[in-house]
């Protein structure tokens, strides 16, 4: 006993002390803004050189990033809103787009809306629109999962066809192509993980509709393009032009490796495909197929994240004025994110900016950077609603059975059950 | 000579059957070790050979990670989470089964329920006292709902009952009172009755995830468990980077129990003979 008292009271005196000292700091007005972020490499340094350039201009606000797992962050979120325990949430938080809505709708009141302040009509439309709800936008617009057509430069002059011809495509197009491809080199088009609904998510958008219609109604069964992006899987599917792959890394490595032609997936992929230099020069970057239906893009998007300030911040003044500095305005902010850690985010103005006029020669010295940003403006927006997740997992359940050739009305109507079931 | 053949036989069954279970449960443990050698895109590869990045991986975690604080907190904790369980928990397993009487088995009962509410249901409501009471991201906040352990103070009673009366009643005689019955008597009958509950509750305590990463909100006291959970969930994880955080995260609690294995296995038989 003597010695657990021994142990602990120069503890509890340190931490009483700490707490002074605490206050004290308080008292000084020095503000500390605390963020919530998941990834290490990606929008956890990207926050810390944000927090940088903030503290520069402003020298009282210091900032706090900690980084969970993205599942973690959630769950934290969820329990610290659920709770009502305000000291328990961050003042700024990340949130993914697919589940915005769900947060933003649950949780009325729960987050400071930033219009009025922040000039939205600068961002990407689509990115804004995940962040509104009756007119108020809340959070900042961060991070875009901008799709792209990548294809290997070098397997396709083989199988001759030229960079010019793989510009504008539609998806039945790509799917001959494929054919041809593999008919001349052995190889296929692309890697697909048949429990992985990204690429129907993906031909979904493009044509401007998703598993919800505009005022958040499920919208499957008379949704033309879903039932084309569907279709067109299935098509991919029976052409034989794909290579399985079993999760995520196994489907990174179907292109890291060289055992595909092709990728079509979000512009965040980019810093996995330059991973490779042996690959150097050998890459191109093209705007995503087409569907032959009404409202069809070349435009979509995959993924995304966003930046969300809570109501109940202490530091809510700052924590804004900071998000509107920095991702609201500082064009040379991210240059240097696009650099360092492959960034694209959804200020259409950062174009202008010299990393984005740069030729990348990894690319044959395209200006993907600028193509992707053109195309960043043109991605149709959804409302991604508040069952996005479960919507997901209803159509990955369904992928098999187009796998086996069941017609894709059925499909839909199985979708449509299952999305009805679970969100009653 | 038939029956020769047939007992062989059988032993080649049985062995490959215990091989076959044998290495199902090393080979996580051997591709972790491995892992840890190896860079990601091998890892990945499903490469399940000693590789070369070894170096690189150890160097990029302990940059990445403040590893000396975070395995601290996870000490603290553990090591706090177990003193604290065993005192209070097998004082209570004892007073259940040595006073016993007709409202203390109720009660007896009606902690045991408590079993079966799933952590999840209890989150939120726990979350809401501890942030009443001021606790939020500290240690404290995780040791205390550790404490009180339904299932250890279970454990103890059930291990108590061989606990021979007969020493209880000697002590007694020779006039002593029931507190030092309990610290001298029998705390070190039971010895291994303690050194198997200690391994139980450290290495919960070192493990546990989900009630530390709700109540736990900075940098500066996360536990190991939320820093791998962090690093795996990165967009592209460094396989390899997150392979020498569970091997080091593995050590203590291999540690623990090989140094207490034998008092494990006898807890687990029955103490007293």
């Amino acid at each position: 006993m003597d010695n657990l008292a021994r142990a602990y009271l120069p503890r509890i005196a340190g931490l009483a002390l700490a707490s002074v000292s605490f206050l004290a700091v308080t008292a000084a007005e020095a503000k500390e803004i605390t963020i919530w972020c998941w990834d290490p490499n990606f929008n956890v340094a990207i926050m810390k050189e944000a927090g940088a350039r903030y503290t520069k201009t402003h020298p009282d606000v210091t900032f706090n990033v900690v980084d969970f797992a993205k599942s973690d962050v959630e769950q934290k979120l969820q329990t610290g809103l659920a709770s009502g325990t305000a000291d328990a949430l961050p003042d700024i938080v990340l949130i993914e787009d697919y589940g915005a809505q769900k947060y933003l709708q649950s949780f009325p009141g729960a987050f400071a809306p930033l219009s009025g302040t922040v000039d939205y009509s600068g961002f990407a439309p689509y990115k804004v629109e995940v962040m509104t709800i009756d007119g108020q936008v809340y959070g900042m617009p961060f991070d875009s999962g901008v799709t792209g057509l990548y294809y290997r430069k070098d397997y396709l002059e083989q199988a001759g066809f030229k960079p010019e011809d793989m510009q504008n495509l539609t998806w039945d197009r790509f799917i001959e192509i494929g054919q041809q491809v593999e008919e001349k080199t052995g190889k296929k088009m692309m890697g697909l993980d048949p429990n992985d609904a990204g690429l129907v998510r993906i031909i979904m958008q493009s044509a401007g509709q998703w598993y919800f219609d505009k005022d958040g109604k499920t919208n499957v069964t008379g949704n033309p393009a879903l039932k084309a992006a569907l279709d067109t899987v299935g098509k991919i599917m029976s052409a034989n032009i794909y290579k399985p792959a079993a999760g995520w890394s196994d489907w990174v490595g179907t292109f890291t490796s060289g055992d595909v032609a092709a990728v079509v997936t979000g512009v965040w992929i980019t810093g996995t495909v330059k991973a490779q230099p042996d690959q150097a020069g050998k890459w191109g970057v093209a705007p995503i197929p087409k569907l032959s239906i009404d409202g069809a893009t070349h435009a979509s998007n995959l993924g995304g994240s966003s930046w969300y300030v809570l109501e109940s911040s202490a530091e809510k003044a700052e924590a804004i004025d900071f998000l509107n500095e920095i991702y609201g305005k500082d064009i040379d902010f991210y240059q240097t994110i696009l650099l360092e850690r492959g960034a694209v985010g959804s200020l259409l103005a950062a174009r202008g900016g010299a990393a984005y006029e740069q030729a990348d020669p990894f690319f044959g010295g395209e200006k993907v950077w600028q193509n992707f940003s053109d195309w960043l403006a043109k991605v149709p927006s959804v409302n991604y609603g508040i069952f996005t997740n479960e919507a997901d997992t209803a159509v990955t359940a369904q992928l098999p059975a187009l796998t086996q050739g069941t017609p894709v009305d059925d499909v839909l109507k199985a979708i449509d059950a299952e999305v009805s079931a679970q969100i009653q | 000579m038939t029956n020769g053949i047939g007992r062989a036989a059988g032993a080649l069954l049985t062995y490959g059957f215990l091989g076959l279970m044998a290495f199902l449960s090393v080979f996580p443990f051997l591709w972790m070790a491995l892992g840890a050698t190896n860079s990601s895109i091998d890892i990945i590869k499903g490469r399940v050979l000693p590789g070369a990045a070894l170096a690189t991986n150890v160097s990029t975690f302990f940059t990445q990670v403040n590893a000396p604080l975070v395995f601290w907190n996870s000490a603290k904790i553990a090591i706090l989470a177990t003193v604290l369980t065993l005192a209070v928990s097998s004082l209570a397993g004892y007073g259940f089964e040595i006073f016993r009487s007709r409202q203390r088995e109720r009660l007896y009962r009606a902690m045991l329920l408590t079993l079966m509410i799933p952590f999840a249901a209890l989150m939120i409501p726990l979350f809401i006292m501890m942030g009443k009471a001021g606790l939020i991201n500290t240690h404290i906040a995780v040791v205390l709902p550790t404490i009180g352990s339904a299932f250890v103070v279970f454990y103890f009673r059930q291990c108590t009952k061989a606990f021979p009366s007969e020493l209880r009643d000697a002590a007694k005689v020779d006039g002593l009172k029931e507190w030092q019955i309990f610290l001298f008597i029998y705390v070190p009958v039971m010895r291994s009755t303690y050194a198997a509950a200690f391994i139980i509750v450290f290495m919960t305590a070192w493990n546990n995830y989900l009630w530390p990463l709700i109540v736990l909100q900075s940098n500066e006291t996360k536990t190991i468990t939320l820093v791998i959970s962090s690093l795996a969930s990165a967009y592209y994880p460094d396989y390899g980077v997150v392979m020498v955080g569970t091997v080091l995260a593995t050590l203590p609690t291999l540690a623990v129990f090989f140094f207490m294995q034998r008092q494990f296995v006898q807890g687990m038989l029955g103490s007293v003979k």
